[in-house]
């Protein structure tokens, strides 16, 4: 008789409530803060009031969910499951995955804290490959190393239209920072692994999406050994706000890469407030 | 009595004559601009070019030897190159002096030899060599002289003059080998330039009385320095002299404007201004800021600046005159990018370029200036970007003159195309990566330039009247009128399509912000759908210089 594993992750996922339902993952909605009040992302905000509010220059700040949040939804998985496998977004972006850890302390090894540095869709994309190993037979221990044997395995680039929210947030690491502020410039980000980096930059949304297109497909073939017939990794999209934007993008992307199926969905509110609307980003994980 | 053989001498003095001959013609050679645009610089850049070897030649004393005179002649020429004539001229003295420099005399089978050496290495110089160019006309006198040769003629006194002949002959054709030529009615601008310093050289050759003084103006190496006066000059290190043409005479407000405007950074000496002509003489500490005043005028010409203190003189379009020296561990990569105006070299610099050539189309810098920018580039691989069409050739003759270091010069046309390489260069990507994607990407920009016509001509099906407002696309003339933001607009039209998103406008120093802004939202207004990115440029010459990507 096979453990029971539940998977546990936040809404950094670029799920929605529903869908992680859907698919049998727990969510902890990420919570943030506006105008001193807290919102809790996809539960007590919605994406259109969230952007109409970015907009309107309100103050945002980010934040982890809260310790107690953590340990209620843990407790209640316990009666159920004998243990837990828990993704938390990047610990490159966010404390999440050191506070949740700590809290992991007191529930000897049933619950597994992964630290695997994914986000988005990517993120989701794990929390699917979690419940695929456990479904393989193995324990939350197991999972939690595997996951974490192939952290740097996947690859996100993300074209963000404007670096005043990233500026006003703090975000850029000094290599991001240094990109021109004299012209109107789109900064083209990476992400492989830890933290957010500057890869390219492009003055307009048609460069910008050439440039993601030529390092998603010389990551897959010189890092993922991906050919026109063996498609070694899951291709993703997510964006900010403009979705008709972004299904052109993932029209473009599906001619691009023929065969593959596309995972888009909108980045998470958490993250979207320190990048603004208008972002795309392109995304691969090897599959397990 | 017939002249079986030039001697070393008698070369150097026709060399001599020759750039002698082409300096007081170069605004002759000016004129022959196929674009009525205030820039014409031909004569200039050649001039430059030729000058600085023969300075080296004079520097050689009464007796020099057949080989440290090809030498001069030859390194002088390359590291003054300036602008394509001037890079052309520089080859063919290359090629030339190649093939007579380990020889005591030049007789007639080596004069014959010489020739076609000249015109090939010429040749092999452009990546596309084009007809009814000053290419053609050397190569008519080189084809010339092996037919005479050939023909038995074996005395320089039939050779020479009927080389001369011939050369007029092909610059009268150049019009019929350029169509851009005939349209404006001018022959080839870099052949006739060619064709004066062949007319010097028999001019010496056939014993006529030449001055050969080549006194020292402003393409002298900022390290040449002769003995110098008092030291203790402190302030207003730079003595500045030169002479503007104007096409229209200068009204008493802005002379006085003008003249407020240079006591305020310096001391003024002269100021004289006639209906052609303006000329002033100052001391000052930036002589740069002299230079962009002179150039509301018009066309600059004897450019001399002076340095009071060790007395040095120093080129007009180099940059600081205090040289960084690199320090620390090279960086893998650096940038030197030419551009005129404080507003561009500001944009060049905040996307990473280490070091900005002041010099664009009304200065050309030289081979000399660009070398020395990319020895100041502490970095591994030097990428440069000309920026303009007539700097391509020396930019990359100072690339093949570059040893410690890697340089690729990517060959950007016009500024937005620096740019748009410039902000697609990748720190994490390899050298050839990056060459080939800033390649790539200036294909991807439109340029636009809004100038005004020094003169009537009809080109490009355009009429057009002195004074008018050009606006200028990378292939030709798409808009003519005397409303400047009515030319500029209709030349973004004919830039704009489909897959345009985004219009950049630079604007230049004659233009005001507030005009700027006003043109902004007219075009904003006019093209809804796209973003309309506005930044001061500062240059001279262009009010304003666009882009569309």
């Amino acid at each position: 008789m096979s453990l029971k594993i539940a998977v546990v992750t936040d809404s950094n996922s670029s799920m929605s409530m529903e869908e992680a339902k859907e698919l049998g993952i727990h969510m902890l909605p990420m919570p943030f803060f506006i105008g001193g009040k807290e919102y809790l992302d996809g539960v007590t905000l919605t994406h259109e009031e969230f952007y109409e509010r970015l907009k309107g220059g309100d103050e945002i700040h980010t934040s982890q969910p809260s310790p107690d949040s953590v340990m209620k939804l843990w407790d209640e998985l316990l009666q159920e499951y004998d243990e837990i496998v828990h993704i938390p977004m990047s610990s490159g972006l966010s404390g999440s995955t050191g506070s949740a850890y700590l809290l992991a302390q007191h529930y000897d090894d049933k619950v597994q804290v992964v630290d695997n540095q994914r986000i988005s869709v990517t993120l989701r994309q794990s929390c699917l490959d979690a419940l695929e190993l456990a479904g393989r037979g193995m324990n939350a221990r197991q999972i939690k190393d595997e996951l974490e044997r192939v952290k740097f395995e996947s690859s996100i680039y993300i074209m963000i239209n404007t670096l005043e929210y990233l500026k006003k947030g703090g975000r850029l690491t000094p290599a991001a920072a240094a990109i021109g502020t004299i012209l109107r410039i789109k900064p083209v980000l990476q992400i492989q692994g830890e933290k957010l980096d500057s890869f390219a930059k492009t003055r307009t949304l048609q460069g910008g999406k050439e440039i993601m297109i030529n390092a998603i497909r010389k990551d897959m073939e010189t890092r993922f050994g991906c050919t026109e017939n063996f498609h070694n990794v899951h291709l993703e999209m997510a964006y900010t706000y403009d979705l008709e934007e972004a299904e052109k993008f993932k029209e473009e992307l599906s001619a691009a890469f023929p065969g593959y199926e596309i995972c888009m969905r909108p980045l998470s509110l958490s993250i979207a407030c320190h990048i603004g609307p208008g972002a795309l980003a392109v995304a691969v994980s090897k599959k397990i | 009595m017939a002249v079986k053989e030039i001697d070393v001498k008698l070369f150097a003095k026709m060399f001599l004559a020759g750039a002698k001959y082409l300096d007081n013609s170069k605004e002759e050679i000016n004129e022959l601009n196929v674009f009525p645009v205030p820039d014409g610089d031909t004569g200039t850049n050649m001039t430059m070019t030729i000058v600085s070897a023969a300075k080296e030649v004079r520097d050689l004393g009464e007796d020099p030897d057949m080989k440290s005179l090809c030498k001069a002649m030859s390194g002088g020429s390359l590291r003054g190159a300036r602008g394509n004539s001037g890079v052309i001229l520089s080859q063919l003295l290359r090629g030339f002096t190649k093939a007579v420099r380990d020889e005591q005399v030049i007789t007639v089978p080596l004069f014959g030899a010489a020739c076609t050496k000249a015109v090939e290495t010429a040749y092999k110089a452009v990546m596309k060599p084009t007809e009814g160019t000053i290419l053609t006309v050397a190569r008519g006198m080189g084809e010339k002289a092996a037919e005479l040769i050939e023909d038995g003629a074996d005395d320089f006194e039939t050779i020479i003059p009927a080389l001369y002949e011939h050369g007029n002959a092909v610059l009268a054709q150049t019009p019929e080998l350029l169509p851009v030529l005939k349209q404006a009615g001018v022959v080839d601008s870099g052949g006739a330039g060619l064709m004066k310093v062949i007319q010097g050289a028999l001019d010496m050759f056939q014993g006529k009385e030449i001055d050969l003084t080549i006194s020292d103006d402003p393409i002298a190496k900022p390290d040449d320095s002769r003995p110098g006066k008092a030291a203790d000059i402190q302030k207003n290190i730079y003595h500045t002299q030169m002479k503007t043409s104007i096409s229209k005479p200068v009204n008493r407000q802005l002379e006085s404007d003008v003249k407020s405007y240079l006591a305020s950074i310096g001391e003024l000496i002269a100021f004289k201004a006639d209906d052609n002509e303006v000329y002033l003489e100052m001391n000052t500490d930036d002589p740069g800021l002299v230079v962009q005043k002179a150039l509301k005028f018009g066309i600059l010409s004897d450019v001399k600046i002076t340095c009071r203190v060790q007395n040095k003189t120093a080129d007009q379009s180099a940059s600081a005159p205090a040289p960084e020296e690199p320090k620390g561990e090279p960086s893998e990569f650096g940038f030197v990018a030419v551009s005129a105006g404080d507003g561009l070299a500001d944009i060049f610099r905040s996307l990473g370029v280490d070091h900005v050539i002041e010099g664009g189309q009304t200065m050309n810098p030289s081979t000399a200036d660009i070398l020395d920018a990319i020895e100041k580039v502490n970095a591994k691989t030097v990428f440069v970007l000309p920026n303009n069409k007539n700097i391509i050739m020396a930019a990359n003759q100072a690339r093949d003159l570059t040893t410690e270091k890697t340089v690729l010069v990517i060959p950007t046309k016009t500024i937005p195309q620096g740019i748009t390489a410039a902000i697609n260069f990748s720190d994490g990507s390899s050298a050839d990566e990056n060459e080939q994607t800033m390649i790539e990407a200036i294909g991807t920009v439109k340029t636009g330039e809004i100038t005004y016509a020094v003169r009537d001509t009809n080109i490009d099906d355009h009429d057009i009247r002195k004074g008018d407002f050009m606006g200028i696309g990378d292939k030709k003339i798409l808009s003519v009128g005397t409303d400047m933001d009515q030319v500029v607009i209709e030349m973004i039209t004919a830039m704009v399509d489909d897959s345009s998103e985004l219009i950049s406008l630079y604007y230049g120093a004659d233009v005001s912000d507030g005009d700027a802004g006003a043109l902004k939202d007219k075009i904003a207004e006019r093209f809804p759908g796209l973003d309309v990115d506005i930044q001061r440029g500062g240059q001279p010459v262009y009010y304003y210089i666009t882009s569309v990507e």
